[in-house]
């Protein structure tokens, strides 16, 4: 009999390696166990579920990128409760019994739903993660004709602006002072903050939800900590994520704001590995030890743990904890490795016009380029990213790193 | 894969003609003709790129399909698939002009159609024997052949391959 490969969680971590265990170990029997109902799909995706752009069966992982291995047997609606790394053997809450040779932890993140906020669990409050999420809030949509969404980051950017296309009035509650504030320092998001300003999202900073109000159709208005009441039909949570962890209570897996993993993707038990959201990983950029959310990362470090977990040692080279690429309105961006420098010891260029907005973020001697952020004209983008991941002296280059006028030919 | 063609480029060959990036730019035009093809909206588009280091050395660069693509990884989409001939296709359908490939391909040649929101790059000319940019090219720069055949030191010289030394 062939290698038993288990996987927990069927998203872009688990596939990734699925698939990758798939094409490397042809007689190995590779089991997935989802907890969702629907097969494995793009999950950066579900926004257009909401607008009905898309369809379920349009977004579906099968046959697209990396994920075009076959004989890859997905239970879907099964849940993992516990894991015994001794035995080698993992529970669902149906009381079914896996075991295995070789385990991948891929079970990714939840929303965090704050715990301050009172009232969170009636009808018509959402945190976008699911596509059964997107399903619901596209029913719930039909008769929403105010939304509030929680949170300025870049997920409730993308919930905005799926509602505000189905003609649905959203406000934006803000705790920090500007939008994005993961991703860029505030006086920077400013060509971003007047895209979504003319694309007609109200956004108010600098206050947050105290308690949902409700009444028999569910979510009725918002109470702010201002005093502020503000009357709705939908609420939607986007503060950040946390990994999905529970199933692992008593085992001795390290644990560390996430599973923590070796260089090569392996816990602290033997053949049990971990990637994507749910693993700690380290940022090439800071060194810094990790846990990002980002489909790119979760795939990388999917096919990576499936490497290893066929035998062929393969090292993660991590990722930067912020590497991220989206467009708002008309207004494209990149954010990747340090972006925050108020008051910090580094040399930072940049450019702010009307059309574009640039920043270079370098080492306090001038030496290497450890972050970028591009708003409006994000050209070549992916070169600055090497330049960062790889830690590159830049003395040779800089003045094009600087002008934005970088471009393969400099490499050389 | 390796008897399948690839696009090779020599610096030392190019001497900055451009004339690689107007076949391209015609060859995915509507049209497939210069004279008609300046005049469409979208602006026909080079997938091709020549950057100069200085007035001696000038460089063509454009998709490499690279073997461990790091597009592929990272599209958010399923947008972005190798086909049987090792090309790594960027399918419009489903591309929805996010540039996380933007981000993160370290030759810089994936462009973006902001009209239409979608990205593109080199697809080898798919329905021509020859890519256009390289029987365009008066010098030989660009060449179309067996990866096999077109020695290691030459190609080494020509294209250092970023991708080998990214993750995963
Ligand atoms: C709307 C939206 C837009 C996004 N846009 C981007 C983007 O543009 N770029 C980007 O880089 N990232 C984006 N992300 C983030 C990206 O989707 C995640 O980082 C990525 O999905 C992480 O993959 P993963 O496989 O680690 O985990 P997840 O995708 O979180 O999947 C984990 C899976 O495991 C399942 N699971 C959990 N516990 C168990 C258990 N005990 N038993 C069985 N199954 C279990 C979960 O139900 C889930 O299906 C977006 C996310 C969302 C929600």
């Amino acid at each position: 009999m062939g290698n038993r490969y288990l996987i927990v969680g069927g998203s872009a971590a688990g596939m990734a390696a699925a698939h990758t265990i798939r094409k490397a170990d042809e007689t190995g029997e590779v089991t997935v166990l989802s907890n969702e109902s629907h097969a494995p799909y793009f999950r950066p995706m579900i926004p257009y579920i909401i607008t009905g752009k898309k369809s379920a069966s349009q977004i579906i992982l099968n046959g697209s990128g990396v994920f075009t291995a076959d004989t890859i047997n997905i239970l879907t609606g099964s849940k993992v409760t516990s894991v015994d790394p001794a035995g080698k053997r993992v529970t669902t809450g149906a009381g079914d019994i896996f075991d295995y040779d070789r385990i991948l932890f891929s079970s990714g993140s939840r929303p965090y739903m704050p715990e301050d906020i009172e009232n969170l669990g009636v009808d018509g409050v959402f945190a976008l993660k699911t596509l059964a999420d997107a399903e619901a809030m596209a029913a719930r949509s039909e008769t929403t004709e105010h939304a509030v969404l929680l949170g300025g980051g870049i997920l409730n950017l993308k919930a905005a602006f799926a509602l505000l296309e189905k003609n649905i009035k959203v406000t934006l509650v803000v705790y920090s002072p500007e939008v994005l504030s993961q991703l860029m320092d505030p006086e920077d998001a400013y060509l971003v903050r007047k895209a979504l300003d003319e694309a007609g999202l109200v956004i108010k900073t600098g206050c947050s939800a105290r308690a949902v109000i409700s009444d028999d159709t569910g979510v009725c208005a918002v109470a702010l900590d201002n005093g502020e009441e503000i009357p709705c039909q939908m609420i939607c949570v986007g503060k950040g994520v946390i990994p999905n962890l529970d199933y692992l209570d008593g085992t001795d897996i390290r644990i560390d704001k996430g599973i923590v993993a070796d260089p090569f993707t392996a816990c602290s038990k033997g053949d049990t590995f971990a990637a994507g959201d749910v693993a700690v990983t380290h940022d090439p950029a800071t060194g810094d030890k990790t846990v990002t959310a980002l489909w790119t990362h979760a795939v990388e470090m999917g096919i990576c743990a499936g490497l290893n977990m066929t035998g062929k040692k393969t090292a993660y080279a991590g990722t930067m904890g912020i590497m991220n690429a989206t467009q708002v309105a008309d207004e494209p961006f990149v954010a990747m490795g340090v972006v925050h420098t108020r008051d910090k010891d580094l040399e930072v260029h940049t450019d702010r016009t009307d059309h574009y907005f640039r920043k270079m973020v370098f080492s306090p001697d001038g030496s290497r380029l450890v972050g970028a952020v591009f708003v409006g004209d994000i050209t070549r983008a992916g070169l600055y990213r090497y330049v960062i991941r790889e830690k590159m002296e830049v003395e040779r280059f800089k003045n094009h790193l600087v002008n934005h006028t970088l471009h393969y030919g400099h490499f050389l | 894969m390796s008897h399948l063609k690839e696009i090779f480029a020599r610096t030392d060959m190019c001497t900055g003609c451009q004339s690689c990036r107007l076949a391209c730019a015609v060859a995915h035009s509507d049209s497939k003709n210069l004279f008609a093809a300046i005049h469409e909206t979208p602006r026909a588009k080079s997938r091709v790129y020549v950057e100069w280091l200085d007035d001696q050395i000038k460089v063509p660069v454009l998709c490499r399909h690279c073997e461990d693509a790091p597009c592929i990884n990272a599209c958010i989409a399923g947008a972005i698939t190798r086909s049987d001939d090792n090309t790594v296709i960027t399918n419009d359908d489903k591309c929805i002009g996010c540039w996380t490939c933007v981000m993160v391909c370290p030759y810089g040649v994936i462009g973006r159609d902001k009209s239409v929101r979608k990205a593109y790059r080199c697809d080898r000319c798919p329905d021509l024997e020859i890519p256009a940019c390289v029987s365009a090219c008066p010098t030989e720069a660009l060449i179309y052949q067996e990866v096999d055949q077109y020695s290691k030191s030459v190609r080494k010289n020509v294209a250092r391959e970023l991708v080998t030394k990214e993750g995963g």
